[in-house]
C-alpha cells in the first residue's frame, strides 16, 4: 500500500509538472465572464446559470483530463519506457495501477476543489452572499469527483489491453452509454421478446450509471440532496472502482510487455 | 538569432495588419451575404425530448442557454416592434422540458406569451398551458398561481377561473394574503380598476428585471389614463347638466369648480377634450403613442 502510494503521489507531481492545472486559469476567465455577462442578457437567471455553468465547466474540464491523462497513466510509461524500470523495482503491478488511479484522483480533487472555489466566489459575487442552502452545489461538486474517479478507473481498464486511440473511444462510449442507462430500463418491454428484455435490464445494471450523480439541476435551484444518496453513490462508485480496477489489475498482470 | 529576431519584428506586423484586413474583408462579405439572404429565425431542433436526450448531463445550463435565446428573440423583436413572435413558444417549451425547475421561464415567459402585440404573442392560451405545466413540476410555488390569475383575469377575461386560480394560490405556503382577498374581490366584480392597478404593481414592485418592470409601469400608468379618463368625462357629463352645453376645454371644469386645477396624466400632460368630446391624452404625450399602439394591435391582430 505504502508502495501504491510513492506511486500516486509521483502521478500527482507529474500532473502537475505537464501543467495539468492550468485549466484552472481557463475556468477563473469564464465564469468572471458569466458573473459579469449573464446578467446583461438574460432575465432573473444570474445565480442559476452560475452554478449550472460553473458545474459543467467543472464536468467537462474533469472529463476531459479524466479520459485523456487516465488513458495516458499506462500507455505513456510505456512509450517512454519508465514503466519497465519501475516494475524492477518491488513493485507490483496490482500496485502501480492503484498508485496511477490514485495519483490522477488526487490531481482530479485537488482540481476540482480549486474550481469549486472559484464557484463559490463567483457565486459570491453574484449573490452578494452565501446561504445554507448553498452547500449543495458542494454535494454536485462531490458527485462530479466521484464520476471522474469512475472514469479514470474505465480509462484505466481499457488503456490495460488496447491503444490509447481505442481506449479513448471506449471511456466516451461507455460515458455516454451510463448517461441513458435509464432510456434503456424505460424501453417497451412489450415489443421485445424475454431473452431481449433481461438482456437490456442486466445490461442497465451492469453498465456504469453516470446519471446517478447528477444533481445539477437540484444544485442549480438549491435544493437539498438527501444525505442517503450522498452515501449511497460514494458507495457505488467504491464498489464500481473496485470492480473496474481488479479486472484492470487481472488485465495488467497477464500483459506481456516484452 | 537575428534570424528569429526579424521574424518577430516581421510577425509583428504581420498579425495586426493581417487581421485588420480580415475584418475588413469579413464586413464586406456580411455586407454582400445580408444582401442576397433573407433574414430567417431558426429553432433547428423543436423537440424537447430530443434536445434533452442529446443535452447528456448538461441540461440545466442548456435550458439556460435556451432561456437567455427567449428574452433576446424577445427583447429583439420587441426592439424592431414586430408583432411575429412565431418561435416563442418552440423556445419556451424547449426550455421548460430542459429544466422543469426554471420557474423564470414560467412566469416571464407566460407574460411574453400572453400579452397582446406588441407587448406580447397574443397567445394566452399558450400561456396558460405554460403556467400549468410549471404548476405541475412546482406546486408549491404559489407566484405560478399568481401568473395564472393573472392571465386569465386580463387576457382571457375569465373572472371565474381567475378567482379560482388566486383561491388555489392562497393555499400554497408562503402566499401572500392578498392572494385569498383577489380571489374573493375578482369573483364578485370581475374586471376592476383597483384589481387591475393592484396586480401590475405587485409586478412592478416584484419584478428586478428593468425590461419587465418598464412594460408594468407603462400598464400602470395606462390605467391611470383609463381611469381619469373616466373620471373626466363623468364630470364632462356634470358639466352639461349644469350648463346646458360640453365643456370644449379642461379650464372650463376648473372655472365650475369641479376640478381644481388642469388635469394632468401621469407624465405630467395635460389631458385633453377631443373631437367625440371625449377625455384624450395630449398629442405631447408619450404615452399616447403607447395607448395607440396597444388599441391597433387588439383591433387588428387576432
Amino acid at each position: 500500500m505504502r508502495r501504491a502510494g510513492v506511486v500516486a503521489l509521483n502521478t500527482f507531481r507529474e500532473a502537475v509538472r505537464d501543467r495539468v492545472l492550468y485549466n484552472l486559469v481557463f475556468f477563473a476567465l469564464l465564469m468572471i465572464a458569466a458573473s459579469v455577462a449573464v446578467g446583461q442578457i438574460s432575465i432573473g437567471i444570474e445565480q442559476t446559470v452560475i452554478v449550472s455553468l460553473g458545474l459543467s465547466a467543472i464536468s467537462v474540464i474533469g472529463l476531459l483530463i479524466s479520459i485523456f491523462l487516465g488513458v495516458a497513466l499506462v500507455s505513456k510509461e510505456m512509450d517512454k519506457r519508465t514503466l519497465y524500470a519501475l516494475l524492477a523495482k518491488p513493485v507490483r503491478r496490482s500496485e502501480f495501477l492503484l498508485g496511477k488511479f490514485a495519483g490522477l484522483v488526487l490531481t482530479l480533487a485537488v482540481n476540482t476543489a480549486a474550481m469549486a472555489l472559484g464557484l463559490l466566489l463567483a457565486m459570491l459575487y453574484v449573490k452578494h452572499s452565501l446561504e445554507r442552502s448553498d452547500t449543495v452545489v458542494l454535494v454536485a461538486v462531490y458527485f462530479i469527483l466521484l464520476k471522474l474517479a469512475l472514469i479514470v478507473a474505465l480509462a484505466l481498464l481499457f488503456s490495460c489491453f488496447t491503444t490509447p486511440l481505442l481506449a479513448i473511444l471506449f471511456t466516451v462510449g461507455l460515458y455516454i452509454a451510463g448517461l441513458y442507462v435509464q432510456e434503456l430500463r424505460n424501453l417497451p418491454i412489450e415489443v421485445m421478446s424475454p431473452p431481449m428484455s433481461a438482456f437490456t435490464k442486466w445490461l442497465s445494471y451492469l453498465l456504469p450509471n453516470f446519471e446517478n450523480f447528477n444533481v445539477m439541476a437540484m444544485a442549480a435551484h438549491g435544493r437539498v440532496v438527501p444525505g442517503a444518496l450522498i452515501l449511497q453513490n460514494t458507495l457505488y462508485t467504491v464498489v464500481y472502482c473496485t470492480i473496474v480496477l481488479t479486472a484492470a489489475a487481472a488485465v495488467f498482470s497477464r500483459r506481456n510487455l516484452k | 538569432m537575428k534570424s528569429e529576431k526579424s521574424i518577430a519584428w516581421l510577425l509583428l506586423f504581420v498579425v495586426p495588419l493581417g487581421f485588420a484586413g480580415i475584418w475588413r474583408m469579413q464586413r464586406r462579405i456580411d455586407a454582400e451575404r445580408a444582401s442576397i439572404t433573407e433574414e430567417r429565425d431558426e429553432v433547428l431542433l423543436r423537440s424537447p425530448k430530443l434536445v434533452k436526450a442529446m443535452s447528456l448531463e448538461y441540461a440545466p445550463l442548456l435550458a439556460d442557454i435556451y432561456w437567455t435565446r427567449v428574452v433576446q428573440y424577445y427583447g429583439n423583436k420587441h426592439l424592431r416592434g414586430q408583432a411575429n413572435l412565431d418561435l416563442l413558444w418552440p423556445l419556451l417549451d424547449i426550455s421548460t422540458a430542459l429544466d422543469p425547475n426554471l420557474v423564470i421561464a414560467y412566469r416571464f415567459g407566460a407574460m411574453f406569451l400572453s400579452q397582446a402585440a406588441p407587448g406580447g404573442a397574443g397567445r394566452p392560451d399558450l400561456a396558460v398551458q405554460l403556467i400549468q405545466r410549471g404548476i405541475q413540476a412546482n406546486p408549491e410555488y404559489w407566484r405560478l398561481y399568481e401568473d395564472l390569475g393573472f392571465v386569465y383575469y386580463f387576457d382571457l377575461k375569465d373572472y371565474q377561473k381567475a378567482s379560482a386560480a388566486f383561491l388555489e394560490g392562497s393555499k400554497k405556503p408562503n402566499a401572500l394574503v392578498w392572494m385569498k382577498i383577489m380571489a374573493a374581490k375578482v369573483a364578485a366584480e370581475g374586471e376592476s380598476f383597483e384589481t387591475s392597478l393592484f396586480l401590475w404593481k405587485d409586478i412592478y414592485d416584484t419584478s428586478a428585471d428593468p425590461s419587465v418592470k418598464k412594460n408594468a409601469l407603462m400598464h400602470l400608468q395606462l390605467l391611470t389614463v383609463k381611469e381619469d379618463c373616466k373620471q373626466l368625462d363623468a364630470l364632462a357629463d356634470e358639466y352639461a347638466k349644469r350648463y346646458g352645453k360640453r365643456p370644449s376645454r379642461m379650464s372650463d371644469l376648473v372655472q365650475a369648480g369641479l376640478v381644481r386645477g388642469i388635469p394632468r396624466d401621469p407624465l405630467g400632460f395635460a389631458y385633453v377634450f377631443g373631437a367625440s368630446e371625449k377625455t384624450e391624452l395630449n398629442l405631447d404625450s408619450p404615452l399616447l403613442e403607447k395607448q395607440l399602439m396597444i388599441e391597433r394591435f387588439r383591433k387588428y391582430v387576432p
